[in-house]
């Protein structure tokens, strides 16, 4: 019979997947799965875990100790009256197993396209950069998660030194709003990181994005990028002027 | 306009789109020179000339529009223009969490880490960051978790054109019932 004696646990998706193994290995039935036997063989996997370090291990961990709940349940005396039907305590497990299975499944399928679609090629043309554009961005609406993430970016060009200083800034939000407002009025637009660099300090550059924020949140501003961790190009909107 | 004209222009959107080129696309690229004839007609007019003069690509419809692709037997020489070897390839659990989202969506972490019974944080930041995946708000329920759904990106990646054209998630019964063959 072609059972392999070893099998790396690394080759699991997790705890499931490894039931399912076993449960195949084993040909076992999975509507009335021996609970003491495969709990056994699933330990034996799970102190390789331990060994190896896996960051998913506790995951295994975790269900060792649902299948060992289960064993136990499953050694409690029936009810003596037999009037209640009691429920199956491996029920839950079969159903979750046989879910992950459908999915485990529907990923295969996913292989094949992801296969039969790798050999074709296509161009992408080379998106505008702000610096080109005119009425129409590429991506007329920026999302809040887009804009966060080129936040977080561009912020780490403000990574400050590890001192020790206390000094009060003075720099509030509707000060830096009020100064945005003012760069609109003259200059139509602003590119965010030409704002950057007139800013020492990463304080000021925060307040000034929250300022950014708030006015895109009022309308008074619009906000186009042409790509992610591009620059962001700022605009008077709908509502600018009216505060 | 003719269609010898039609399907120049059409030529030209095909290579310049940045995303399949859909049939309200192709019509609000014409403005003003409007047709009646639908943009599937000239692909399919372009698709027999591209037959005929044996150009390398061909005419994909995908996410909804079309979009010009290499024929698959230049891979290995496309392959050399790349440092990588060709494209990457998902990962098993990124295949996992990509078939619950797309049957189950919009779905939770949470979700998604009930079925697989293990944690996905790092196959849902691959997809994310491959935007095959993408956030779209946020779950009602307490925690109001982020909510998981799959982009055009996705359609594309695994040259489907909608959503519902994947295949018919097997039904637990079915797996059952040859689990029982198995056994016989």
């Amino acid at each position: 019979m072609d059972k392999p004696l070893r099998v790396d646990l690394e080759m699991f998706e997790g705890p499931l997947d490894l039931l399912l193994f076993l449960i195949k290995r084993d040909e076992l039935n999975i509507y009335d799965i021996p609970i003491a036997k495969i709990t056994r063989d699933f330990l034996v996997y799970v102190g390789m875990a331990k060994e190896l370090k896996l960051h998913s291990a506790g995951d295994f961990v975790l269900m060792a100790a649902t299948l060992m709940k289960i064993k136990a349940r499953m050694l409690l005396p029936q009810d003596p009256d037999g009037d209640e039907e009691i429920e199956d305590p491996r029920t839950e497990l079969i159903n979750m197993l046989l879910e992950y299975k459908r999915y485990k499944e529907a990923a295969v399928t996913f292989e094949e396209l992801e296969r039969s679609e790798r050999p074709h090629y296509y161009h992408i043309p080379a998106p505008w950069t702000a610096e080109e554009e005119d009425q129409t961005a590429i991506l007329e609406d920026v999302k809040l998660y887009d804009i966060m993430l080129t936040f977080q970016y561009l912020l780490k060009n403000y990574e400050e030194p590890l001192t020790h200083h206390v000094a009060v800034e003075e720099v509030t939000l509707s000060e830096q709003a009020g100064y945005l407002s003012s760069l609109l009025q003259t200059k139509g637009k602003i590119s965010f990181l030409n704002l950057l660099e007139r800013f020492e300090s990463r304080l000021i550059v925060v307040v000034t994005f929250l300022a950014i924020l708030e006015m895109l949140r009022s309308r008074q501003v619009k906000v186009k990028q042409s790509k992610l961790f591009d620059d962001l190009l700022i605009s008077r909107g709908a509502e600018f002027g009216n505060r | 306009m003719g269609i010898a004209d039609l399907k120049q222009i059409v030529e030209a959107l095909l290579i310049a789109s940045p995303e399949p080129l859909t049939d309200a696309r192709f019509r609000a690229c014409l403005k003003d020179e409007a047709t009646n004839i639908p943009l599937a007609d000239i692909i399919s007019e372009l698709e027999t000339d591209y037959t005929k003069s044996r150009r390398a690509f061909e005419i994909k419809k995908v996410a909804s529009g079309f979009q010009i692709v290499t024929k698959s037997e230049f891979e290995p020489y496309i392959k050399g223009l790349f440092s990588k070897a060709g494209k990457l390839r998902l990962s098993q659990a990124a295949l996992e969490t990509l078939a619950i989202v797309s049957y189950r969506q919009p779905v939770t972490k949470n979700d998604i880490e009930a079925i697989r019974g293990v944690s996905s944080d790092s196959s849902l930041r691959t997809l994310l960051d491959r935007k095959l995946l993408e956030i779209r708000g946020r779950d009602e329920g307490p925690g109001r978790a982020l909510l998981y759904r799959t982009s055009t990106e996705f359609l594309q990646y695994f040259g489907l054109n909608t959503v519902k054209d994947l295949p018919k998630l097997r039904e637990v019964e079915d797996i059952l019932s040859e689990e029982q063959d198995e056994l016989l």
